[in-house]
Protein backbone atom coordinates (compact mmCIF):
# COMPACT_ATOMS: atom_id res chain seq x y z
CA UNK A 1 0.00 0.00 0.00
CA UNK A 2 1.42 3.14 -1.17
CA UNK A 3 -0.51 5.89 0.40
CA UNK A 4 -1.97 6.78 3.31
CA UNK A 5 1.30 7.21 5.03
CA UNK A 6 1.43 10.68 5.06
CA UNK A 7 -1.03 14.12 4.17
CA UNK A 8 -1.46 14.08 0.35
CA UNK A 9 -1.82 17.17 -1.69
CA UNK A 10 -5.41 18.41 -0.46
CA UNK A 11 -4.31 17.60 3.31
CA UNK A 12 -1.38 19.42 3.09
CA UNK A 13 -2.63 22.69 1.63
CA UNK A 14 -5.49 22.98 4.24
CA UNK A 15 -2.51 23.07 6.94
CA UNK A 16 -0.68 25.49 4.79
CA UNK A 17 -3.86 28.03 4.77
CA UNK A 18 -4.88 27.94 7.89
CA UNK A 19 -1.05 28.65 8.61
CA UNK A 20 -0.75 31.57 5.86
CA UNK A 21 -4.20 32.82 7.54
CA UNK A 22 -3.05 32.79 11.04
CA UNK A 23 0.43 34.86 9.95
CA UNK A 24 -1.87 37.66 8.82
CA UNK A 25 -4.52 37.17 11.22
CA UNK A 26 -1.82 38.35 14.23
CA UNK A 27 1.66 38.77 13.67
CA UNK A 28 3.32 35.91 14.90
CA UNK A 29 4.83 32.97 12.68
CA UNK A 30 3.77 29.74 12.55
CA UNK A 31 5.11 26.57 12.39
CA UNK A 32 3.50 22.71 12.45
CA UNK A 33 5.63 19.64 12.82
CA UNK A 34 3.88 16.42 12.34
CA UNK A 35 5.81 13.42 12.79
CA UNK A 36 7.87 11.30 15.26
CA UNK A 37 9.48 12.91 18.03
CA UNK A 38 12.67 12.07 18.57
CA UNK A 39 13.16 11.40 22.35
CA UNK A 40 11.78 13.47 24.89
CA UNK A 41 8.95 15.22 23.30
CA UNK A 42 8.90 18.88 25.10
CA UNK A 43 13.21 19.21 24.21
CA UNK A 44 12.82 18.12 21.05
CA UNK A 45 9.89 21.00 20.11
CA UNK A 46 11.98 23.36 21.81
CA UNK A 47 14.97 22.37 19.86
CA UNK A 48 12.41 22.73 16.49
CA UNK A 49 11.61 25.91 17.54
CA UNK A 50 15.06 26.97 18.12
CA UNK A 51 15.77 26.38 14.58
CA UNK A 52 12.97 28.63 13.29
CA UNK A 53 13.95 31.72 11.43
CA UNK A 54 12.63 34.07 13.88
CA UNK A 55 12.02 31.69 17.75
CA UNK A 56 11.41 34.56 19.53
CA UNK A 57 8.02 35.72 17.76
CA UNK A 58 7.22 31.89 16.63
CA UNK A 59 4.83 29.44 17.63
CA UNK A 60 5.59 25.49 16.84
CA UNK A 61 2.59 23.09 16.96
CA UNK A 62 4.11 19.41 17.41
CA UNK A 63 1.97 16.64 16.49
CA UNK A 64 3.00 13.28 17.19
CA UNK A 65 0.22 11.12 15.44
CA UNK A 66 2.21 7.96 16.45
CA UNK A 67 2.44 8.71 20.49
CA UNK A 68 -0.44 10.75 20.56
CA UNK A 69 1.22 13.43 21.86
CA UNK A 70 0.89 17.57 20.99
CA UNK A 71 2.91 20.01 22.10
CA UNK A 72 3.00 24.14 21.78
CA UNK A 73 6.19 26.19 22.23
CA UNK A 74 5.69 30.00 21.95
CA UNK A 75 8.78 32.62 21.74
CA UNK A 76 9.23 35.53 24.30
CA UNK A 77 7.72 37.83 22.27
CA UNK A 78 4.55 35.24 21.06
CA UNK A 79 4.24 34.97 24.46
CA UNK A 80 3.08 37.95 25.62
CA UNK A 81 0.22 37.89 23.28
CA UNK A 82 -0.01 34.48 23.94
CA UNK A 83 -0.32 33.06 26.94
CA UNK A 84 -0.16 29.66 28.19
CA UNK A 85 -3.79 29.55 28.91
CA UNK A 86 -4.94 30.66 25.81
CA UNK A 87 -2.95 28.08 24.00
CA UNK A 88 -4.35 25.38 26.60
CA UNK A 89 -7.86 26.59 25.08
CA UNK A 90 -6.67 25.54 21.41
CA UNK A 91 -4.59 22.48 22.51
CA UNK A 92 -8.16 21.16 24.08
CA UNK A 93 -9.56 22.01 20.56
CA UNK A 94 -7.15 19.97 19.00
CA UNK A 95 -7.18 16.98 21.16
CA UNK A 96 -10.85 16.74 21.14
CA UNK A 97 -10.07 17.18 17.55
CA UNK A 98 -7.59 14.48 16.70
CA UNK A 99 -9.64 11.86 19.25
CA UNK A 100 -12.07 12.05 16.87
CA UNK A 101 -9.46 11.35 14.11
CA UNK A 102 -9.27 14.32 12.36
CA UNK A 103 -5.71 15.25 12.09
CA UNK A 104 -5.94 18.26 9.78
CA UNK A 105 -8.94 20.11 10.63
CA UNK A 106 -7.37 19.36 14.50
CA UNK A 107 -4.40 20.90 13.01
CA UNK A 108 -5.99 23.80 11.22
CA UNK A 109 -8.86 25.01 14.04
CA UNK A 110 -5.57 25.15 16.81
CA UNK A 111 -3.63 27.28 14.49
CA UNK A 112 -6.92 29.56 13.86
CA UNK A 113 -7.66 29.36 17.37
CA UNK A 114 -4.28 30.23 18.14
CA UNK A 115 -4.14 33.11 15.86
CA UNK A 116 -7.36 34.18 16.77
CA UNK A 117 -6.30 34.37 20.77
CA UNK A 118 -2.89 36.07 19.64
CA UNK A 119 -4.19 38.96 17.57
CA UNK A 120 -4.61 41.92 18.83
CA UNK A 121 -5.78 45.63 17.51
CA UNK A 122 -3.10 47.45 15.99
CA UNK A 123 -1.97 50.50 17.81
CA UNK A 124 -2.97 54.08 16.87
CA UNK A 125 0.64 54.75 15.44
CA UNK A 126 0.70 51.25 13.92
CA UNK A 127 3.05 50.29 17.70
CA UNK B 1 -25.40 114.99 -14.56
CA UNK B 2 -29.08 113.26 -13.00
CA UNK B 3 -30.30 114.19 -16.19
CA UNK B 4 -27.88 112.61 -18.07
CA UNK B 5 -28.04 109.55 -16.07
CA UNK B 6 -32.44 109.58 -16.35
CA UNK B 7 -31.33 109.46 -20.12
CA UNK B 8 -28.94 106.74 -20.60
CA UNK B 9 -31.28 104.42 -18.40
CA UNK B 10 -34.11 106.13 -20.72
CA UNK B 11 -31.80 104.81 -23.78
CA UNK B 12 -31.11 101.19 -22.27
CA UNK B 13 -34.52 100.30 -21.97
CA UNK B 14 -35.56 99.25 -25.37
CA UNK B 15 -38.16 99.52 -28.18
CA UNK B 16 -40.94 96.42 -28.00
CA UNK B 17 -40.08 96.16 -32.00
CA UNK B 18 -36.22 96.17 -31.21
CA UNK B 19 -36.68 92.57 -29.35
CA UNK B 20 -35.27 89.81 -31.70
CA UNK B 21 -34.11 86.58 -30.66
CA UNK B 22 -32.45 84.18 -32.86
CA UNK B 23 -34.59 81.32 -34.68
CA UNK B 24 -32.80 78.80 -32.11
CA UNK B 25 -33.66 80.52 -29.00
CA UNK B 26 -37.12 82.10 -29.98
CA UNK B 27 -40.98 80.92 -29.74
CA UNK B 28 -42.13 81.31 -32.45
CA UNK B 29 -40.21 79.30 -35.71
CA UNK B 30 -40.49 79.64 -39.08
CA UNK B 31 -43.22 79.09 -41.32
CA UNK B 32 -44.02 75.26 -42.26
CA UNK B 33 -42.73 75.18 -45.38
CA UNK B 34 -39.62 76.85 -44.90
CA UNK B 35 -38.94 74.07 -42.19
CA UNK B 36 -40.01 71.26 -44.76
CA UNK B 37 -37.66 72.53 -47.49
CA UNK B 38 -34.84 72.72 -44.88
CA UNK B 39 -35.50 69.16 -43.75
CA UNK B 40 -35.24 68.13 -46.67
CA UNK B 41 -32.26 69.86 -48.09
CA UNK B 42 -30.73 68.29 -45.30
CA UNK B 43 -31.50 64.68 -46.45
CA UNK B 44 -30.62 65.23 -49.64
CA UNK B 45 -27.19 64.35 -49.38
CA UNK B 46 -27.36 61.30 -47.28
CA UNK B 47 -30.39 59.40 -49.55
CA UNK B 48 -27.98 60.28 -53.08
CA UNK B 49 -24.38 59.04 -51.77
CA UNK B 50 -26.03 55.58 -50.38
CA UNK B 51 -28.49 55.22 -53.87
CA UNK B 52 -25.17 56.19 -55.91
CA UNK B 53 -23.12 53.43 -54.80
CA UNK B 54 -23.68 50.16 -56.93
CA UNK B 55 -23.25 47.00 -55.25
CA UNK B 56 -19.57 45.93 -55.58
CA UNK B 57 -19.72 43.01 -57.94
CA UNK B 58 -16.33 40.66 -57.87
CA UNK B 59 -15.37 37.23 -58.84
CA UNK B 60 -12.31 35.36 -57.91
CA UNK B 61 -9.47 35.35 -60.24
CA UNK B 62 -9.54 32.89 -62.62
CA UNK B 63 -6.17 31.89 -62.09
CA UNK B 64 -6.95 30.65 -58.71
CA UNK B 65 -7.08 27.06 -58.40
CA UNK B 66 -10.00 25.56 -57.31
CA UNK B 67 -9.52 22.76 -54.61
CA UNK B 68 -10.27 19.42 -54.88
CA UNK B 69 -13.27 18.69 -53.74
CA UNK B 70 -14.28 17.59 -50.31
CA UNK B 71 -17.12 15.11 -49.18
CA UNK B 72 -19.53 16.47 -46.45
CA UNK B 73 -18.45 13.70 -43.84
CA UNK B 74 -15.27 14.76 -44.42
CA UNK B 75 -15.52 18.03 -43.71
CA UNK B 76 -17.67 17.07 -40.78
CA UNK B 77 -14.69 14.98 -40.02
CA UNK B 78 -12.40 17.73 -39.88
CA UNK B 79 -14.27 20.64 -37.81
CA UNK B 80 -16.19 18.26 -35.75
CA UNK B 81 -14.04 15.53 -35.03
CA UNK B 82 -11.28 17.11 -34.19
CA UNK B 83 -12.39 19.39 -31.65
CA UNK B 84 -14.21 16.57 -30.52
CA UNK B 85 -11.00 13.96 -29.80
CA UNK B 86 -9.43 16.86 -28.34
CA UNK B 87 -11.97 17.43 -25.88
CA UNK B 88 -12.31 13.83 -25.07
CA UNK B 89 -8.09 13.61 -24.53
CA UNK B 90 -7.82 16.63 -22.44
CA UNK B 91 -10.41 15.37 -20.32
CA UNK B 92 -9.38 11.83 -20.09
CA UNK B 93 -5.56 13.65 -19.06
CA UNK B 94 -7.38 16.22 -16.30
CA UNK B 95 -9.18 13.14 -14.73
CA UNK B 96 -6.72 10.21 -14.95
CA UNK B 97 -4.55 11.14 -11.83
CA UNK B 98 -7.58 11.19 -9.45
CA UNK B 99 -8.61 7.89 -11.40
CA UNK B 100 -5.76 5.87 -10.47
CA UNK B 101 -3.79 7.57 -8.07
CA UNK B 102 -4.47 5.77 -5.05
CA UNK B 103 -2.60 7.86 -2.35
CA UNK B 104 -5.46 8.94 -0.01
CA UNK B 105 -3.32 10.86 2.27
CA UNK B 106 -3.19 10.11 5.75
CA UNK B 107 -6.28 8.33 7.19
CA UNK B 108 -7.83 8.47 10.80
CA UNK B 109 -6.50 5.60 12.88
CA UNK B 110 -3.41 5.16 10.89
CA UNK B 111 0.14 4.50 12.20
CA UNK B 112 1.91 7.53 11.05
CA UNK B 113 4.27 5.47 8.82
CA UNK B 114 5.57 8.35 6.65
CA UNK B 115 8.28 11.00 6.73
CA UNK B 116 7.87 14.33 9.21
CA UNK B 117 6.28 16.74 7.76
CA UNK B 118 7.19 20.30 8.96
CA UNK B 119 4.91 23.40 7.89
CA UNK B 120 7.04 26.72 8.20
CA UNK B 121 10.12 24.92 8.98
CA UNK B 122 13.50 26.01 8.19
CA UNK B 123 14.50 25.28 4.78
CA UNK B 124 16.25 21.48 4.79
CA UNK B 125 13.74 20.54 6.95
CA UNK B 126 14.99 18.29 10.04
CA UNK B 127 18.29 17.23 9.05
CA UNK B 128 19.07 21.05 8.52
CA UNK B 129 17.90 21.62 11.95
CA UNK B 130 19.74 19.00 13.57
CA UNK B 131 22.76 20.35 11.97
CA UNK B 132 22.21 24.15 12.52
CA UNK B 133 20.61 23.35 16.53
CA UNK B 134 23.23 23.31 19.05
CA UNK B 135 25.00 26.43 21.11
CA UNK B 136 24.94 28.59 17.90
CA UNK B 137 21.43 29.46 18.78
CA UNK B 138 21.55 30.57 22.40
CA UNK B 139 24.84 32.18 21.99
CA UNK B 140 24.85 35.49 23.88
CA UNK B 141 21.38 34.59 25.57
CA UNK B 142 20.87 33.07 28.87
CA UNK B 143 18.76 30.31 28.31
CA UNK B 144 15.82 31.50 26.15
CA UNK B 145 12.26 32.29 27.81
CA UNK B 146 9.80 29.69 25.90
CA UNK B 147 5.87 29.20 26.99
CA UNK B 148 3.58 26.82 25.86
CA UNK B 149 1.94 23.95 27.15
CA UNK B 150 1.43 19.91 25.97
CA UNK B 151 -1.40 17.50 25.62
CA UNK B 152 -1.93 14.00 24.53
CA UNK B 153 -5.38 12.20 23.64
Amino acid sequence: MAGGDTFDDAQRSVVDKAIRDAETMCRLEFSVFVGRSEGETRPFAERLHSTLAAPERSVLLLVDPAARLLEVVTGSQAMRVLNDSEVRLAVLTMQSAFANGDLVGGIAQGVRQLAEHARQPLGRHGT
Amino acid sequence: MAARLRDRSLLAKPAPWAVRYPVRVTNHPPSLRVRRAARALALVPAVVVTSAAGAAYAAPPETWDNGPDVSTVYTLLVLGGIPLALLLLITLLVYLPSMTGRDKGYQPGQAWRGEAEWFGGPRGGLEAADAQSGPAVTDGLSTPVRGGTSGRW
